[in-house]
Parts: C-alpha cells; structure tokens; sequence
C-alpha cells in the first residue's frame, strides 16, 4: 500500500486568513516533511473564483512543489478537466512529467459548482459531454509523455465509474463513499470495462479523510472547526439554498451533511489507522490519498498528524 | 539595464541541463531565467523558481485558451515563488479583436478587479442561460504576490515603467547591446545555451551594462 497525503486546496480561511504567501511558502515546506517522512506522494485540488482563494492552478503548484524535491511523486486530486483545454493541460503535463522525472500525476474529475464553469463561458451541463471528449485525448498525451503520467479518473457515484471503466483507466474513489457504496461503484466499473474490452488497470486510487492522533481529544477541538468550514462550503457548492428556504433551515440541511459525512472520517491512534487502511487496500485500492488537511489547520497539528501517519507510510 | 537567460525551451531540454543552465545564470549574475516553448511555460517556470534566488520568466501565448486561466496560472507561479515572476506574451494567431480583449481581461483579472466584461468574443462572467444564476462579477482569487508582474507583449513598446526587453544571441557584444537600447533603460534576455556559455555571457555583459564607467581592465 502506498500512501499519499494531501489535500491541499491552499485556503485562506475566515477563520486562519493567512497571506497566500504564506500558504505556498508553507505548502512547499509540508512537502519537504512529506519526503522526508516517505510517504508515495502529495495532492492539490483546484476550484476556482471563491473567496478563500481556493487554489486554481494546481499543475502551478505541483510544479514549485517538483522543483523543491527530488523523490516525492505530486498529484492532482483532483484537476477539473472539463473547465481546462486538453491539450493545454497534457503539454504541462509532458513538460513537468519530464522535468519532475516522472513524479506527477493527475487525478481529474468532473467539477460541479455553476459560477466556476460559468466564468470560463462553459455549460455545466455540458460538462459529461465534455469529459467524454478531452478524456481520450489526455489519456494518449498522459501515455505519450516520458516518463509517462499515471492518470486517474475522480468518481464519486456509479455512472462516472462506468465512464471511466469504458476507457479502462484507472479510479480515483472520493472520500464519501463507504466499503459498501465503493464495492458497489467498482463492480459498475468492472461491468462497463469488460463490455468494452479493456483490460483491468494495475491498481485504483482512493482519497479518504484520514487523521492520525495520540491525543484524540486535544486534537478533535482543533480539527472540527476546520472539517466543519471545509464541508459546509463543499456542501453549499453541491446542494445551494435552494429559493425560499430559510437560512435556519438551510443551515440545519448543511449541518446533517456534515454529521453523514463525519461518518467516513478515519480519525485515530496509529494502530487503528492502519487497520481500517487496510481494509481498504484489500478492496483494490493500492494508492491511499489521505486527507489530513482540511481547510487551513494550525500548522503544529498538521505536522504531528503527518508525522503520525507517516510512520505507516515510511 | 538587466539581463536575463533564455528563453530555455521546455519542449525539449532535460531537468539536468536546465538545472545547470539556471545555476550558471545565478553564478554568472544574470536578473532572470526564461523558459519559453509550446506550452507549459509557467508550470515549468514555476519548478525553476525554486531551484534559483533570481527571478524567473515565462513566455506565454495569448489568445487562444481562456484569459482567466493565464490569469490564474500567472497568480500561482508568482505566489508559489513569493513574486519573482515575469512574463511575456506571446500573441497567438487571431484576430486583432479576439487579441485586445484576450489582453484587457488577463489585464483586469491580474489587477484585482472585480470584473464583468462585455466584449464582442468575451463576456465574463459569461452568465450563459444554461447555467443557473451566477454572481453578476468575479474576481481573480487568489492575486499574485506583485501587485504588477511585469508583462510584456512579444513585438509592442514595453508597458509604461518596464524596460524595453530584447532577446539577443549568446555571442552580443555589451557595445551592440548599448548601442541597442541607446539612451533608454534595456533588458536583454540572451539565448546562451551551454553552462561556459552563459558564465561567459555574464563576464562580459553584466558589468559594462550595469555600470556606463565600467573599468574595461576588470575583463582583461
């Protein structure tokens, strides 16, 4: 099993304004740590005009982040194609995959909040027409390129799964899924890749929340708020308020969506981490990217959540 | 007068020359290190910043993908080397409309603004009918670090306060140079292409381009 840590969307919080400065000063420093703690590899993810400055040009970042070490693999998790030129994309992707030795990734996916399609003049309903078309292309640039660029597809349901079982590339699962709803996805993968005659991909990817402690309640009180900003704004994107409800009872449907989705948190000692990743990995996801980062948190926890979770990656 | 390296070609050097390349520039005292070639320049200018204390650039094309991207792509690279970005653009093949409005949106999103734009090609936020109700403007977030990256147009006059930049063979004398930019402030970027190259580029420009009382004995 190989493990990867991430996300980082490098926001600037209401809650932890920091200068974006800072935040990518910092960001290439985690990186370092990532290295030196040997884990497989770090992930960004993109979104774009929110007013936190969530980052919008990852393969940027993953580029200073190639720059500043020597082994570490860096991913996107994910890159939402639909919004971006394909051949754009798979000329940096060439261009850093050589000058990073073969250390990138890319993870891309379908993208879902209106303003950031909107901004670059682009259909949200388009956007599965849209994947179907720059896929294929970016999949021969990704093969093309040398070294050549591992490339995974981001689904969260059933349906995207097959999309990518058609072309036979490998998944990137999202976090929300549990074991259960994941076998399920994959085996919508397997029918669909099968149908199309492609054969099975070495391995898959999963992303997962995944927080590693030796003081479970010290660290609760700091992680929670950060976890809590990071899924209200992920569901204000998925589910807006819709017209005519209140802000109370808008409030109240985001918090029930932060509590179901507490429910796929790994959040524990070592030991117990590492069992529940492994339950995992027997499902076939050889790749773990672990999110321990959520929103901007106190630099000191993110440390020691690594620190931790890197002795089962190291 | 400054001078600069380049533009290197992403499209086909190695990581191992274009380290070598960009740690000679440094020795040699050269301001920036250019990267320049088909595509993902700023990527790779990025990766470069982090190798070097100068500052970095990237020829860009304009024109073609979406000015919000350049835009976004430009604040990232200048954030990840805390503002040491420079950039020149690239004018791809359109029309000279589709040109001017590509140039006054990437202008308007690296300044900040809070941006509606409606062109003939372009309209930000498009607010297209399809899509459900959007904000009326957007912004640029996050902003580069300089509150102006220098961004020069390959073939026009150097934006008001930045020097005019020139790109010049590895072999131009500091006297061509000089004559070049008469009176005016200059940046030459020069195409050296080996590591003995660009030590000797920097010997033999770098003071007399700095200093117009240059001691010519300091080369002898």
């Amino acid at each position: 099993m190989r493990l990867g840590i991430g996300i980082f969307g490098m926001q600037s919080v209401p809650q932890r304004p920091d200068h974006h400065a800072k935040l990518y000063r910092d960001l290439l420093d985690d990186a370092e740590l990532a290295e030196s703690l040997g884990f497989d590899s770090i992930w960004l993810s993109e979104h774009h005009f929110w007013f936190d400055g969530y980052c919008p040009a990852d393969l940027v970042a993953a580029g200073a982040i190639l720059g500043r070490t020597s082994k570490l693999g860096v991913g996107t998790a994910v890159m939402l194609l639909p919004m971006h030129p394909a051949q754009k994309v798979g000329k940096e992707a060439t261009t850093l995959s050589r000058l990073g030795e073969g250390r990138l990734s890319l993870g891309v996916a379908l993208g879902y909040r209106e303003p950031e399609f909107d901004g670059f003049g682009i259909r949200r309903k388009d956007r599965g027409k849209l994947m179907d078309a720059l896929l294929p292309p970016l999949a021969d640039a990704c093969a093309a390129a040398e070294p050549a660029v591992p490339l995974y597809v981001g689904v969260a349901t059933a349906v995207a799964a097959q999309r990518a079982g058609r072309l036979g590339l490998p998944l990137f699962a999202d976090s929300t899924m549990n074991p259960a709803e994941l076998r399920e996805m994959l085996a919508a993968y397997d029918a669909a890749r099968e149908s199309a005659g492609m054969p099975a991909p070495a391995t898959h990817a999963l992303q997962r929340d995944v927080f590693v402690t030796d003081d479970p309640e010290r660290d609760w009180a700091m992680l929670f708020p950060e976890l809590r900003y990071m899924r209200r704004q992920y569901g204000s994107w998925s589910f807006p308020q819709s017209n005519g409800e209140s802000v109370s009872a808008y409030r109240e449907r985001l918090e029930a969506d932060i509590e179901a989705k507490l429910k796929n948190l790994i959040f524990g000692r070592p030991e117990d981490v590492a069992a529940r990743l492994r339950e995992f990995e027997a499902l076939g996801f050889e790749l773990i990217v672990c999110r321990s980062q959520f929103g901007n948190l106190p630099r000191a926890g993110l440390h020691r959540a690594m620190e931790g979770l890197g002795s089962l990656a190291g | 007068m400054r001078l600069g390296l380049g533009p290197l070609d992403v499209d086909s050097v190695s990581p191992r020359d274009l380290h070598a390349l960009a740690e000679a520039a440094v020795e040699a005292s050269f301001d920036c290190v250019w990267v320049g070639g088909t595509g993902g320049t700023l990527v790779a200018a990025a990766l470069v910043a982090q190798w070097v204390p100068v500052r970095v650039g990237a020829v860009v094309e304009v024109g073609t993908y979406h000015p919000l991207h350049l835009a976004e792509d430009i604040a990232v690279a200048d954030l990840t080397c805390s503002g040491r970005l420079e950039v020149m653009l690239r004018p791809a093949d359109v029309d000279a409309d589709v040109l001017e409005e590509h140039l006054e949106v990437l202008g308007l999103a690296l300044s900040g603004a809070h941006l509606q734009w409606n062109g003939k090609h372009l309209r930000v936020p498009a607010r297209l009918a399809d899509n459900g109700p959007v904000p009326e403007r957007l912004a640029l977030n996050p902003r580069p670090m300089q509150p102006a990256v220098p961004v020069w147009v390959l073939g026009r006059p150097a934006p008001r306060g930045l020097p005019e930049l020139m790109f010049s063979p590895a072999d131009v004398t500091s006297a061509e140079l000089l004559t070049g930019a008469g009176n005016h402030a200059g940046y030459f970027v020069v195409d050296a292409s080996t590591p003995d190259e660009v030590r000797a580029a920097g010997r033999r420009l770098a003071g007399p381009l700095r200093m117009p009382d240059f001691p010519a004995w300091v080369n002898e």
